[in-house]
């Protein structure tokens, strides 16, 4: 872990607003294409980017080095709230739906977003089995439950648990061999 | 391997991606509270593994948000007039004059450092105070003949969540929700008296990033019996009457 990043959180919450510059500046591109990929749509990402920077400063005292790298603090807050507002946004579409009595579309994607979605899978993902990818991706980035994702793969409970834990223990071994 | 323990190295993945529900969770949670260091451990390693993942992902945002971003912590734009301020310095001041500026950024930057630090401290302070003060009511409850602890149960919502109150007729009491799930700035949860059949509210909190929030309930206005409790998701500042879903409730009077 880059001792110098720990400083630099350390240095925000003494309330070195430099020091939050220096932070956004190397972390900001981490959570934007995360929180972008999550809500498929770049001006609530924008949105919630700075409402995940604003609580890392705030909570800056909290991050605690023996528990985590800052990537993993910065990933695990903006994957939350980019999730927490995607299932705002889809409670108030569904509100509108039973307005006007009709059914919830779902997202679409703009063409620069789907691409991205293919090329993730391209990537890291793509040397995870395709049914190891579905279960994490679903639940990564798209915020479902186990038993939601069993309902919407159609597979036990058991089965999707396995999966995700087969393609957690894959991934770490890939983070491994690039550290 | 220890196989009393392998069900949970399992939960723990799951719950690392955000996506252990029911029963499940319940366990997992009661079993993290004992301090687990395997669980931890495993959450830690699972956390880096996501942060690689979303590497790949990395995308720099517009360049216009940094400074929203900065200009939000700070109230005004102060690292970018301190730029323009050093950039016109060093064309235009003599030596000495710079060496007697620079000591008068140097103190004005301590002093900005030592005041924010002292912030920090008394928002700290505070904090360890409100704590200090709840535990003893909480104590002072707990002896009391004439307390009672209701239990919330999750509603369909939130299947998971579990709530309890320690409430005292005369000295009010303090709620305690768990595994209720986040929600955004604008929202929060809202408390619920339900007293001669209808809701009066009892304060709103917010929950950290494992669904925790307690909240400190005023005694209500002379004696009233008190039916149920329950929690509805508000807008941020509260509502006189309850308008949004409803999280968690304790049973109805039978």
């Amino acid at each position: 872990m880059p001792t110098d990043t720990v400083e630099l959180i350390r240095r925000m919450a003494g309330g070195d607003r430099y020091a939050f510059g220096a932070f956004y500046d190397r972390y900001a591109p981490l959570a934007f294409g995360l929180i972008r990929r999550i809500l498929r749509n770049a001006a609530e990402a924008e949105e919630v980017l700075q409402e995940v920077f604003l609580e890392l400063w705030v909570s800056a005292h909290t991050f605690d080095p023996a528990r985590g790298t800052p990537e993993a603090w910065v990933v695990m807050r903006a994957r939350s709230r980019g999730i927490d507002r995607a299932r705002s946004i889809r409670r108030k579409s569904e509100g509108m739906a039973q307005l006007s009595g009709g059914t919830v579309p779902d997202a679409v994607p703009d063409p620069a977003m789907r691409a991205e979605g293919r090329e993730i899978v391209r990537g890291v993902l793509g040397q995870l089995p395709a049914s190891q990818q579905e279960v994490i991706e679903l639940a990564f980035f798209d915020g479902l439950t186990q038993s939601e994702i069993a309902a919407r793969v159609g597979q036990p409970l058991g089965t999707v648990k396995t999966r995700m834990r087969l393609g957690l223990e894959k991934l770490r071994e890939l983070a491994g061999r690039l550290r | 391997m220890n196989t009393e323990h392998e069900p949970f190295s399992e939960l723990a993945v799951v719950y690392a991606l955000g996506a252990l529900d029911g029963e499940d969770l319940v366990q997992f949670r009661t079993h993290l509270q004992t301090g687990c260091t395997e669980c931890n451990r495993t959450l830690e390693d699972a956390h880096a593994a996501l942060a690689h993942l979303a590497q790949g992902l990395s995308e720099p945002p517009p360049r216009r948000l940094r400074s929203a971003v900065i200009g939000r912590i700070a109230g005004d734009t102060g690292p970018r007039a301190g730029a323009r301020f050093w950039t016109g310095f060093r064309w235009a001041a003599s030596v000495a004059v710079a060496a007697g500026v620079l000591a008068a950024v140097a103190s004005a930057l301590v002093a900005v450092r030592y005041e924010a630090r002292m912030g920090q401290l008394a928002r700290e302070v505070s904090g360890l105070r409100d704590q200090a003060r709840q535990q003893d009511l909480l104590l002072r409850l707990l002896g009391d003949p004439a307390t009672q602890v209701v239990a919330l149960a999750g509603l369909d919502v939130s299947p998971g969540a579990q709530g309890r109150i320690v409430w005292h007729e005369r000295e009010g009491g303090l709620f305690f929700a768990t595994n209720l799930p986040p929600i955004p700035r604008e929202k929060a949860y809202e408390l619920w008296i339900i007293a001669a059949g209808k809701p009066i509210p009892a304060g709103v909190f917010s929950v950290d990033v494992e669904g925790h929030g307690r909240l400190r309930v005023a005694p209500l206005p002379g004696p009233v019996r008190v039916d149920q409790f329950a929690v509805t998701l508000e807008p941020a500042a509260g509502v006189p009457a309850p308008t949004g879903t409803m999280y968690l409730a304790s049973k109805a009077p039978g």
